[in-house]
C-alpha cells in the first residue's frame, strides 16, 4: 500500500494532529473561518478512493461545513502503519474575500493498525457534534461495539454491495448494538428520493389519487446492478400503500388490501440507475421516467376524470457528493426505509444476485 | 387500502416536506411589472425546477400592453434567466413556460375578465386544475379597487366545485387606518379572510421564520426572554440606497408607512409574542396580533419624545458623492417625506413591562442589514467591580439579511496573568452552516398560498392594528410639520436619535 497514496494533505504526527489543526489556523488570515456542523468519518478500503473522496469532501464542505476524517485502511497489510495528513477545504463566503473552511483528516492505516480505527475516530472528534459515519468498505464480524455506540448515523450504499442479504443482516446487528437509536442512511433510498417525491407530486392531484387502489401491476426497469434500488422501491410502494408479500402459484405477487392482486416485474434496461417506473391497472396507466443522465423526469398519467397529461418534474443532480449532501442536508430519521425493507427482505436472496 | 375514495396521499406520508398543493391557475396582475420578472417567475421556476409546483399548474399574466403568450414567455424567460437563483435548464423551461399564457386587458374592462373567465375554464378542462384559481395583485395598489371589483362582477372570486379561489395582496394594505379598513373591506367583498393572503415578504426569509426555532426550542433563550433579564431590544433596517427608482411611490409614503408598519412590527411581533397554542396560522397570528394590542399608543406630544423622522441631505456612501433627498428625480424639492425613523416603542404587557423596542429605519445610511439585537440586563456590578473591569452586557443578535444568522455577545478573560474582561462573539451564519442555496422567500410564500397556508400572511386586525399605531404618529407629524431632522447621507442618521437610546442609559448598535 505504501505507494497508493497522493499526499492529501501536510503530513502530521498523530498525535499532534490537534496542534497541527490548531496552528493552521493560527497561521491563516482573518479572512479565514473555520465551521463544522457534525463530524464526517468516511472510512474506506479501497486506495483509489481517497482522492474521490477527497474530492467530493471539497466540493460538498461548501454547502455542508464538517469536520472530515477519511480513513483508508488495509487490514491484510504485512507490515503495520499509521499515517496521518491534515487540510482545509476553503470556499469564499461573499465578495469581501472572506472564506469558509471545513477541516480534513486524512489516516492510512495498515495491518494492525486498522485495529485502532475506534480510538482513531474517538480522538479526533470535533466534540459535541453528530457523528456520521459512511462506511464504504462491506461490514464484517466481529463489530466492534463502542465504535458502533458512539455513531449517530451510519451511512452505506447498498449499491455497492457484493451480497446484500448478508450485508442488510449485518446493518441489523449493528442497529441493535445501539438499541435502534442510530439513524441507518443507505445512500441507495437516498437515491430514491426524487422518485419518490415525483412519485407523490403526481398522486396529490385528487383524480390520479383515486387510481391508487386500482393498481393491479407495478413495472420498474433498471440496470441490472441496480436491482437492490428497484426493490427498495418496491418495497416503498407496499409499505405506503398497504400490500403484502404472497407466493401464487409459485410466482410473487403482493396483494392489496381490498384482495385485488399486485402483481410486479423488474426488468433489464439499459443506462445507470432506474430507467422508469410503471403502475397500471384497468383504466389508467401512469410511467415515470428518467432519460439517461437528464436532471429531470417525463411522467405520463392516462386516468379517468381528468385530461391526459405528460410532465417533466426536475430531478436534480445525482453525483456521489450530491447524494451525500442531500443526505446530511435532509437529516431525520428513515423511518420508511426500515419499513420498505422489511417488505422486500424476502425477495432478496432469489432476486439480487451478483456476479 | 380498501377500493373506497382516499383523502390523504400514501405516497407522500413520511416523504418529508409538505404536500404538493392541488393543480391550480396562477393569474398575476400587472404581470409585465418588475415584480413579476424579478421575483416571481424565477421564484415559480425555482419551485417547478425542485419539483415542488403541481405539474399541471399554469400560470396566467393579466396586463394591459399588447403582446403575444411567445413573446410574454421570452420575456419572462430572460428575467428568469437574470434574477433566478438556480441556473435555467432549457428543458425544464420549456416544460414550464408551456404553462405560460398572456391575457391583454386593461384593468377596467370587465370584459376582459370575462374572456378570463371563458380562458380560465378551458384551461381547467385541458390541464385539470379544476376551478383552481390564486390572484396575484401585483399590479400598482391604486389598481387594485379595481381589479378586485371586476374579479367579484365576473365571478372569477367565486370557487368551482371542489376549487378554490384565494387572492395574494402585495403591500402597501393601504396608506393609513381608513384606506387599510377600505381595501380590506373590497378584498372581504370579494374574497373571505380565509382566501386572503396579504404578503409581507420580511415573513418570508429563513432567519424571521427561525426566530420562533430560536425562542421556542431552546430553552436557554426562551427561559431568559422577558423583563427580568432583558434591558432593551434594538431592531434596524439600514440601506446605504436611496429612493432610486422608487420616488414616486416613497415620497407619498416615507419611511414609517413603508417600513416600520409592516415589515418592522412583524419583526417585533415575532420578537416579542408569546408561545403560540400551535404551528397553524391563526395561532401564531393570534398570538402577534395581541401583542400590537399591547403596543402603547404615541400620541401627540409624546410623539416628539419617542419618535425621530429624518430626511438624507447630500454626502457620501462608499466614498461617492450622492444627491440630498429633495435633490432626487420625481422628489418634491420641499418634501417633507421621513427617509429615517427612530422610535421607542413600548410593550405593555406583563412580559416586556419596561423593556423598551427601540426601532429605526433608514435610507442612505453607512450600512445595509436588517437585525434584531436583544440586550440582556447587566451582572450585579460586585465581583468585577474591584478590578476596575467594565463587563460588557450579552447582545443576542438575529440578523435578518444580508449574511443572515445569530450571534452571542459574551465576556471572556483576556489570556495572561492579570484579569481583563473581553467581549468575545459566538457567531452562527446560515450561509456557512448550511450552503449558498437558501430559497428565496416568495418562493416559500407562494407555495404556501397555494397550499393554502397562511402562517406567513397578514392577516387583517394584524394590518390593521399596526396602522391605528403608525397612524397616530402621523397625525402628530402632519399637526407639527417643521418637527424633521436632517442628516447627512453616509451618517447614521440625525442626532436627535440618539437621545432616544441615552434616555435609556444606551446606545444604538453598531452594525
Amino acid at each position: 500500500m505504501e505507494a497508493a497514496v497522493n499526499e492529501p494533505g501536510m503530513p502530521v504526527e498523530i498525535g499532534l494532529i490537534d496542534r497541527e489543526l490548531g496552528r493552521l489556523w493560527e497561521s491563516g488570515d482573518d479572512t479565514k473561518t473555520r465551521a463544522s456542523l457534525l463530524n464526517l468519518v468516511i472510512y474506506t478500503e479501497e486506495p483509489e478512493a481517497l482522492d474521490s473522496n477527497t474530492e467530493m469532501i471539497a466540493t460538498i464542505a461548501s454547502q455542508h461545513a464538517f469536520r472530515a476524517i477519511l480513513i483508508l485502511s488495509d487490514p491484510h497489510a504485512a507490515t503495520a502503519g499509521a499515517r496521518a495528513w491534515i487540510s482545509a477545504h476553503c470556499h469564499l463566503a461573499d465578495k469581501g474575500g472572506h472564506q469558509i473552511c471545513s477541516e480534513q483528516i486524512t489516516f492510512q492505516l495498515d495491518g494492525e493498525s486498522a485495529s485502532s480505527l475506534p480510538n482513531i475516530v474517538f480522538s479526533h472528534l470535533d466534540s459535541d457534534l453528530p457523528l456520521c459515519f459512511w462506511s464504504q468498505a462491506e461490514f464484517r464480524e466481529p463489530l466492534d461495539e463502542q465504535l458502533w455506540t458512539w455513531v449517530d448515523r451510519l451511512i452505506f450504499d447498498s449499491a455497492t454491495w457484493k451480497n446484500p442479504v448478508e450485508q442488510f443482516a449485518l446493518v441489523q446487528k449493528i442497529l441493535s448494538i445501539t438499541d435502534g437509536g442510530m439513524v441507518l442512511c443507505d445512500l441507495n433510498w437516498t437515491r430514491l428520493h426524487r422518485w419518490r417525491l415525483a412519485l407523490a407530486n403526481v398522486f396529490d392531484h385528487s383524480a390520479a389519487l383515486s387510481c391508487l387502489p386500482k393498481i393491479t401491476r407495478v413495472r420498474i426497469a433498471c440496470d441490472r446492478g441496480e436491482r437492490v434500488k428497484a426493490l427498495l422501491l418496491l418495497g416503498w410502494f407496499s409499505l405506503q400503500l398497504g400490500w403484502s408479500l404472497r407466493q401464487l402459484l409459485s410466482e410473487n405477487c403482493f396483494l392489496a388490501q381490498n384482495g385485488k392482486q399486485i402483481a410486479f416485474e423488474i426488468l433489464e434496461a439499459d443506462g445507470a440507475g432506474i430507467a422508469s417506473v410503471e403502475l397500471a391497472g384497468e383504466e389508467f396507466c401512469f410511467k415515470l421516467e428518467r432519460p439517461d443522465t437528464a436532471g429531470f423526469f417525463h411522467a405520463s398519467l392516462h386516468a379517468p376524470g381528468i385530461p391526459d397529461c405528460a410532465m417533466t418534474i426536475g430531478a436534480g443532480p445525482d453525483r456521489p457528493g450530491d447524494i451525500l449532501l442531500a443526505e446530511l442536508s435532509r437529516g431525520g430519521r428513515h423511518p420508511l426505509f426500515a419499513g420498505a425493507l422489511d417488505a422486500i427482505r424476502p425477495l432478496l436472496p432469489d432476486m439480487v444476485t451478483r456476479q | 387500502m380498501s377500493n373506497s375514495v382516499i383523502q390523504t396521499n400514501p405516497l407522500r406520508e413520511g416523504l418529508g416536506g409538505r404536500a404538493m398543493p392541488e393543480p391550480c391557475t396562477l393569474v398575476i396582475f400587472g404581470a409585465t411589472g418588475d415584480l413579476t420578472h424579478r421575483k416571481l417567475v424565477p421564484a415559480l421556476y425555482n419551485l417547478a425546477a425542485d419539483g415542488a409546483l403541481p405539474p399541471t399548474m399554469s400560470v396566467v399574466g393579466f396586463a394591459r400592453r399588447d403582446k403575444s403568450d411567445e413573446i410574454f414567455r421570452t420575456e419572462l424567460e430572460e428575467a428568469a434567466r437574470k434574477y433566478s437563483r438556480q441556473t435555467i435548464n432549457d428543458e425544464l423551461w420549456k416544460s414550464f413556460a408551456a404553462s405560460i399564457c398572456y391575457h391583454r386587458s386593461e384593468f377596467h374592462d370587465l370584459a376582459g375578465y370575462e374572456s378570463l373567465a371563458v380562458r380560465l375554464a378551458e384551461m381547467d378542462a385541458a390541464r385539470g386544475t379544476r376551478g383552481n384559481r390564486l390572484f396575484y395583485l401585483a399590479a400598482s395598489p391604486d389598481q387594485f379597487e379595481v381589479i378586485l371589483g371586476n374579479l367579484r362582477k365576473s365571478g372569477l372570486n367565486k370557487a368551482g366545485d371542489g376549487g378554490w379561489a384565494r387572492v395574494i395582496v402585495e403591500k402597501p394594505f393601504g396608506t393609513d387606518l381608513p384606506s387599510a379598513r377600505h381595501l380590506n373591506d373590497l378584498v372581504e367583498g370579494a374574497f373571505p379572510e380565509a382566501d386572503t393572503y396579504r404578503i409581507d415578504h420580511y415573513l418570508g426569509k429563513e432567519t424571521a421564520q427561525n426566530i420562533m426555532v430560536l425562542r421556542f426550542a431552546n430553552a436557554l433563550f426562551e427561559a431568559m426572554w422577558n423583563a427580568r433579564y432583558i434591558d432593551h431590544v434594538q431592531i434596524t433596517a439600514s440601506e446605504p440606497l436611496g429612493v432610486e427608482g422608487r420616488a414616486g411611490y416613497y415620497d407619498k409614503s416615507g419611511a414609517l408607512r413603508d417600513m416600520v408598519q409592516n415589515h418592522l412590527l412583524q419583526l417585533l411581533c415575532l420578537t416579542a409574542m408569546e408561545p403560540p397554542t400551535g404551528l397553524d396560522a391563526d395561532a401564531i397570528r393570534d398570538e402577534k396580533v395581541k401583542v400590537l394590542r399591547s403596543l402603547r399608543p404615541i400620541e401627540g406630544a409624546e410623539v416628539s419624545k419617542h419618535v425621530i423622522r429624518g430626511q438624507y441631505g447630500a454626502g457620501a456612501i462608499n466614498g461617492k458623492r450622492v444627491a440630498a433627498y429633495r435633490d432626487e428625480a420625481n422628489v418634491d424639492p420641499e418634501s417633507m417625506t421621513e427617509t429615517f425613523v427612530a422610535l421607542q416603542i413600548n410593550v405593555d404587557n406583563w412580559r416586556w413591562a419596561g423593556v423598551p423596542f427601540f426601532v429605526r429605519v433608514g435610507k442612505r445610511l453607512p450600512k445595509g442589514g436588517t437585525e434584531i439585537a436583544v440586550h440582556f440586563k447587566s451582572v450585579p456590578p460586585v465581583l468585577f467591580k474591584a478590578t476596575g473591569e467594565a463587563v460588557d452586557d450579552n447582545v443576542l443578535v438575529i440578523r435578518i439579511q444580508p449574511d443572515e444568522g445569530v450571534s452571542l455577545r459574551m465576556s471572556a478573560k483576556m489570556p495572561g496573568s492579570s484579569l481583563r474582561i473581553e467581549p468575545v462573539k459566538m457567531d452562527f451564519h446560515y450561509g456557512t452552516s448550511f450552503g449558498k442555496a437558501t430559497p428565496e422567500a416568495y418562493e416559500r410564500l407562494l407555495l404556501d398560498a397555494m397550499s393554502g397556508d397562511a402562517t406567513l400572511f397578514a392577516r387583517r386586525d394584524e394590518v390593521e392594528e399596526a396602522w391605528k399605531f403608525v397612524d397616530s404618529i402621523r397625525a402628530a407629524w402632519q399637526a407639527n410639520p417643521e418637527d424633521l431632522a436632517f442628516y447627512a447621507s453616509g451618517s447614521w442618521g440625525p442626532a436627535e436619535a440618539e437621545e432616544l437610546t441615552k434616555r435609556h442609559g444606551t446606545t444604538w448598535r453598531r452594525l
